[in-house]
C-alpha cells in the first residue's frame, strides 16, 4: 500500500468517527438529565415552556378534537434531526447566553480571541520547546542541557492557574517590582482584558490605515502574550522532554553512526539524519497539544478576561444552554478531527516506512 | 577450513599499521581499559581477522581506527594509528572526516538498523559520492546504480528510489557494503558484517566481499565472533581477549596448529569439529572487564592450563611458529622449548621492561583495583 492511499485511507474513516462522536454528543444533550427547555424559560411558566420546547424539537403540537396538545417526538426522530442540522453546518441559536442569537454570530465573536491565543500559545510550545529540547539532546550532559531540563520540568510542573494568576501580579505591578510599567511598555494596554482584533475581521485595514492596524497588531500580540505563556508552557516543557529524548535516541542509532564513519559533516549529521527522525515522535505530541491550546483553556481564559470559546463551552454547560453546547461539541470535534488529519499528512510526509505492510 | 589458495602477503608497505593502541573509558565509577596494547599490520589485498568472544574489544578496537571513540572514552598516549604513512591519533575531528569513507570505509554489524530508515537507499549512496567523489545528479545516480549492480542487487536503477524498509536484510547488507564502496576506500573494516543474517546470506556476503577485494586490491579488517567465518575470509587472525591479542597466525597455521589455550578453546567449542559423540566443549565464564595494565594473564581464571605464575606474570608475545612462519602466541607456557623457569624469566623481564617504558597511570589504576576483583 503506498502512503498516499494510507492517507486517503484515513481521511475516509474520520467519517465514521465524526458520526460516532457526534451521536455521542447527541446522548449527552438529549438524554442527560437536563430538560433544555426547561433551562431555557426557567421555572413556572408552563406556557412558554412548550413553545419552546417545540421550537427546539423536543415536542410537536398536535391538534385532538379543536384542542392542543403537546406530544413528545420520538428519540430517534430528535436523533435524525440532530445530525441531519449539524451537517448541514446549521448550528441553531443560542437560547440562554445570547438569545435569539444564531451560533455562527456568537462563534464569529469568540473564536478569534480563542484562535489568537492559540496561535501563540502553540508557538511558543514549537519555537522554544523544540530547539531548547534538540539544543539539550545534542549536548547531552552538560550545563546547558542541565539548564534546559530543569527549566523543563519546572515550567512543565507549574499548575496553568498559578502561572496565570502570579503572572497577573506581577505584570500588573511591574513598575515598583522592575522600574518600568508593563502597561505603558511599547503600546498602552491593560493587563487583562479581551485583545483588540479588529484587524483579524477587517484586513484590509493594514492598507487603509497600516498605521493603526499595525498598533492594533502590536496591542493585540503583547496582550495575549502573558496568556499564550501560560497557556503554552506545559506543551513547552512536554516538546522539550520528548525533543530531547528524540535526539538523544536519534544520535545513538546506528545509521547516525555509518553516516560519521562515511564522512558526513556533524553538522549535516544533525540537520539531515537526525532532525527528521527525532521530529517523528514529536508529531502526536504536538498535534495533540496543539488541539488542547485551541480547544480549551477556561482557566486561562477566566484569569485573563479573554472571553473566548472555552469560557463560552464552559459558561453554555453550566448555564444549561444546550443547543449551544451541542453545536460547540460539533465544532470542537471538527477541530480535533482535522488536527488528526493534519497529524496523519505530517507523518506520510516526514516517515516513508508509513502505510507500509509486509505481506 | 577454506580450500581457496591463501594470498601471499606482499613485501609493500602496510596500509594500515597499528601500534600500542590502548583505549579507556572513564566513567565515574571506574576505568575501564577496553584495548589495552594492541598492534597489528594490514597490507593492501590482504585480510585481517579480529576474533574474539563478545565483550573482547573488537569493536572498540574498530572505532579507534576510525576515530569514533567518544567521551567518555579516549586513546591513551603512546597508540598510534597510521594510515598511508599518516599518523591518525590526534587528529581534529573535521581532520578526521577526510579519513573516514575516503580512505577507510567501515561495515557495520547490523543492516536493519544501520541505514536511515526516512532516506531513499540510492539518495545515502549519493551522499557518500558527492562527499568523496564530488560527484552530483545524474553522475551519482549512474554511479550509485552502478555500485548496487556491483554488489549484485538486481534491478539497481529502480532499487535506488526504494527506502531501507522496502529492502531485505542481506540486500541491506549489501547497500551498506555499496555505500562503503562509493567512497573508493583503500582499507575496509567489517564489523561482524554476517552476524545478523542467515547462513546462506552470509556466505553470499562473504564471497561478494571476496570479490571487491580481489577487484579493488582492498585491504580488509574483518571482526567477527565466529571462527567458522574467520577460516572462510581472513589471511592473518588475531585472536582477541580482554582487549589483548593473545595469539597471532596465518589462518591456516592458526586452526592447524592453535597454541594459547583460549584459541584452542574456542577451536573445541565450535560444533562439528571435535568426535561426533563427544559433548560440545564450552568455555566456562565470562570475559573479564579490564580496568588497567594487566600484570597476570587475563585469561587464567577460565584457563585448563593455568598454572600459579600465570596470577603474577603478564604473558609477552613470543614466537612460537614453524622457522619461516609468523605466529605468536602471549601465554606462560611458551617457548615451550625452554624449562619453565627460563620461559618465565623471559616474560618477566619483558614485563618489567615494559613498565619501566612508561604506562604510569596503569600501575596507578592496579593499586585500587588488584585483579582479584576482576573476575
Amino acid at each position: 500500500m503506498s502512503r498516499w492511499k494510507y492517507f486517503l485511507q484515513r481521511l475516509v474513516l474520520t467519517v465514521p468517527i465524526l458520526l460516532l462522536a457526534m451521536s455521542i454528543v447527541f446522548l449527552i444533550v438529549r438524554a442527560g438529565p437536563l430538560d433544555p427547555a426547561r433551562a431555557i424559560v426557567g421555572m413556572g411558566n408552563p406556557a412558554g415552556y412548550h413553545d419552546v420546547a417545540v421550537d427546539l424539537g423536543i415536542e410537536r403540537a398536535v391538534r385532538v378534537d379543536g384542542e392542543v396538545r403537546y406530544v413528545d417526538v420520538p428519540l430517534w426522530q430528535q436523533y435524525v434531526d440532530f445530525m441531519a442540522g449539524l451537517l448541514t453546518l446549521d448550528l441553531g441559536q443560542s437560547w440562554v447566553i445570547y438569545p435569539e442569537t444564531s451560533v455562527y454570530e456568537v462563534i464569529a465573536l469568540r473564536a478569534p480571541r480563542t484562535l489568537w491565543l492559540g496561535f501563540w500559545s502553540v508557538l511558543i510550545a514549537l519555537f522554544v520547546g523544540i530547539p531548547l529540547g534538540f539544543y539539550a539532546g545534542l549536548n547531552p550532559n552538560t550545563w546547558g542541557d542541565y539548564t534546559a531540563s530543569f527549566g523543563g520540568i519546572v515550567w512543565r510542573a507549574m499548575p496553568n492557574f498559578w502561572l496565570a494568576v502570579i503572572l497577573v501580579a506581577v505584570l500588573s505591578n511591574s513598575q515598583q517590582l522592575f522600574g518600568f510599567s508593563w502597561q505603558q511598555l511599547v503600546v498602552p494596554t491593560n493587563v487583562v482584558t479581551a485583545p483588540n482584533l479588529g484587524f483579524l475581521t477587517d484586513p484590509g485595514m493594514f492598507l487603509s490605515d497600516p498605521g493603526r492596524a499595525f498598533n492594533q497588531l502590536l496591542g493585540a500580540t503583547k496582550q495575549i502574550l502573558p496568556a499564550a505563556i501560560v497557556l503554552g508552557s506545559s506543551s513547552m516543557g512536554n516538546e522539550m522532554r520528548i525533543g530531547r529524548t528524540a535526539v538523544l535516541e536519534t544520535i545513538n542509532s546506528n545509521y547516525v553512526e555509518t553516516a560519521r564513519a562515511k564522512g558526513v559533516s556533524a553538522r549535516s549529521i544533525v540537520w539531515k539524519h537526525v532532525f527528521r527522525n527525532a521530529l517523528i515522535p514529536l508529531i502526536p505530541i504536538i498535534t495533540a497539544e496543539a488541539f488542547l491550546l485551541i480547544g480549551g483553556s477556561v482557566i486561562v481564559e477566566y484569569i485573563f478576561a479573554i472571553n473566548g470559546l472555552g469560557q463560552l463551552f464552559f459558561t453554555a454547560a453550566t448555564k444549561g444552554d444546550l443547543p449551544l453546547v451541542g453545536s460547540l461539541a460539533f465544532i470542537f470535534i471538527l477541530l480535533t478531527l482535522s488536527l488528526n488529519v493534519l497529524q496523519d499528512f505530517l507523518y506520510t510526509i516526514i516517515d516513508p516506512r508509513v502505510g507500509y505492510e509486509e505481506n | 577450513m577454506s580450500q581457496q589458495p591463501r594470498r601471499q602477503r606482499t613485501a609493500s608497505e602496510p596500509v594500515l599499521s597499528v601500534e600500542n593502541l590502548r583505549t579507556e573509558f572513564h566513567t565515574d565509577k571506574e576505568v575501564i581499559r577496553a584495548i589495552d596494547d594492541v598492534s597489528f599490520d594490514v597490507h593492501p589485498g590482504e585480510t585481517v581477522g579480529i576474533v574474539g568472544e563478545s565483550g573482547s574489544g573488537k569493536s572498540v578496537t574498530a572505532r579507534s581506527i576510525m576515530g569514533l571513540v567518544d567521551d567518555p572514552g579516549r586513546l591513551l598516549d603512546g597508540s598510534s594509528i597510521r594510515f598511508r604513512g599518516e599518523e591518525l591519533v590526534g587528529k581534529t575531528e573535521d581532520e578526521y572526516r577526510d579519513v573516514r569513507g575516503d580512505g577507510i570505509a567501515m561495515v557495520f554489524q547490523d543492516p536493519l538498523s544501520s541505514l536511515n530508515p526516512v532516506y531513499t537507499v540510492g539518495n545515502q549512496i549519493k551522499e557518500a559520492l558527492k562527499l568523496h567523489q564530488g560527484l552530483t545528479g545524474k553522475a551519482a545516480t549512474d554511479r550509485a546504480a552502478e555500485l548496487l549492480k556491483a554488489v549484485s542487487i538486481p534491478d539497481a536503477r529502480r532499487r535506488l528510489t526504494e527506502y531501507p524498509h522496502q529492502f531485505s536484510g542481506g540486500m541491506r547488507q549489501r547497500a551498506v557494503i555499496a555505500m562503503a564502496l562509493a567512497c573508493d576506500p583503500d582499507l575496509l573494516i567489517c564489523d561482524e558484517p554476517t552476524t545478523a543474517l542467515d547462513v546462506t546470506i552470509q556466505a553470499q556476503i562473504l564471497e561478494l566481499l571476496n570479490d571487491i577485494q580481489d577487484a579493488e586490491d582492498l585491504a580488509i579488517v574483518f571482526i567477527t565472533h565466529d571462527m567458522g567465518v574467520i577460516a572462510q575470509v581472513a589471511d592473518r587472525v588475531n585472536v582477541m581477549y580482554a582487549g589483548e591479542f593473545v595469539e597471532k597466525a596465518p589462518v591456516e597455521e592458526l586452526f592447524a596448529n592453535p597454541r594459547h589455550p583460549y584459541t584452542q578453546s574456542l577451536l573445541e567449542s565450535i560444533p562439528g569439529r571435535g568426535d561426533a559423540d563427544e559433548r560440545l566443549q564450552s568455555i566456562e565464564g565470562d570475559v573479564p572487564t579490564p580496568h588497567g595494565a594487566a600484570t597476570y594473564c587475563r585469561f587464567a581464571p577460565r584457563c585448563p592450563k593455568a598454572f600459579d605464575e600465570c596470577d603474577a606474570i603478564h604473558p609477552a608475545h613470543v614466537d612460537v611458529g614453524e622457522e619461516d612462519v609468523e605466529h605468536t602466541a602471549a601465554c606462560l607456557l611458551y617457548p615451550d622449548d625452554l624449562p619453565q623457569e627460563e620461559a618465565l624469566a623471559i616474560h618477566q623481564e619483558r614485563q618489567t621492561e615494559a613498565e619501566r617504558t612508561g604506562d604510569g597511570d596503569a600501575q596507578l589504576v592496579d593499586e585500587n583495583t588488584p585483579p582479584e576483583e576482576e573476575q
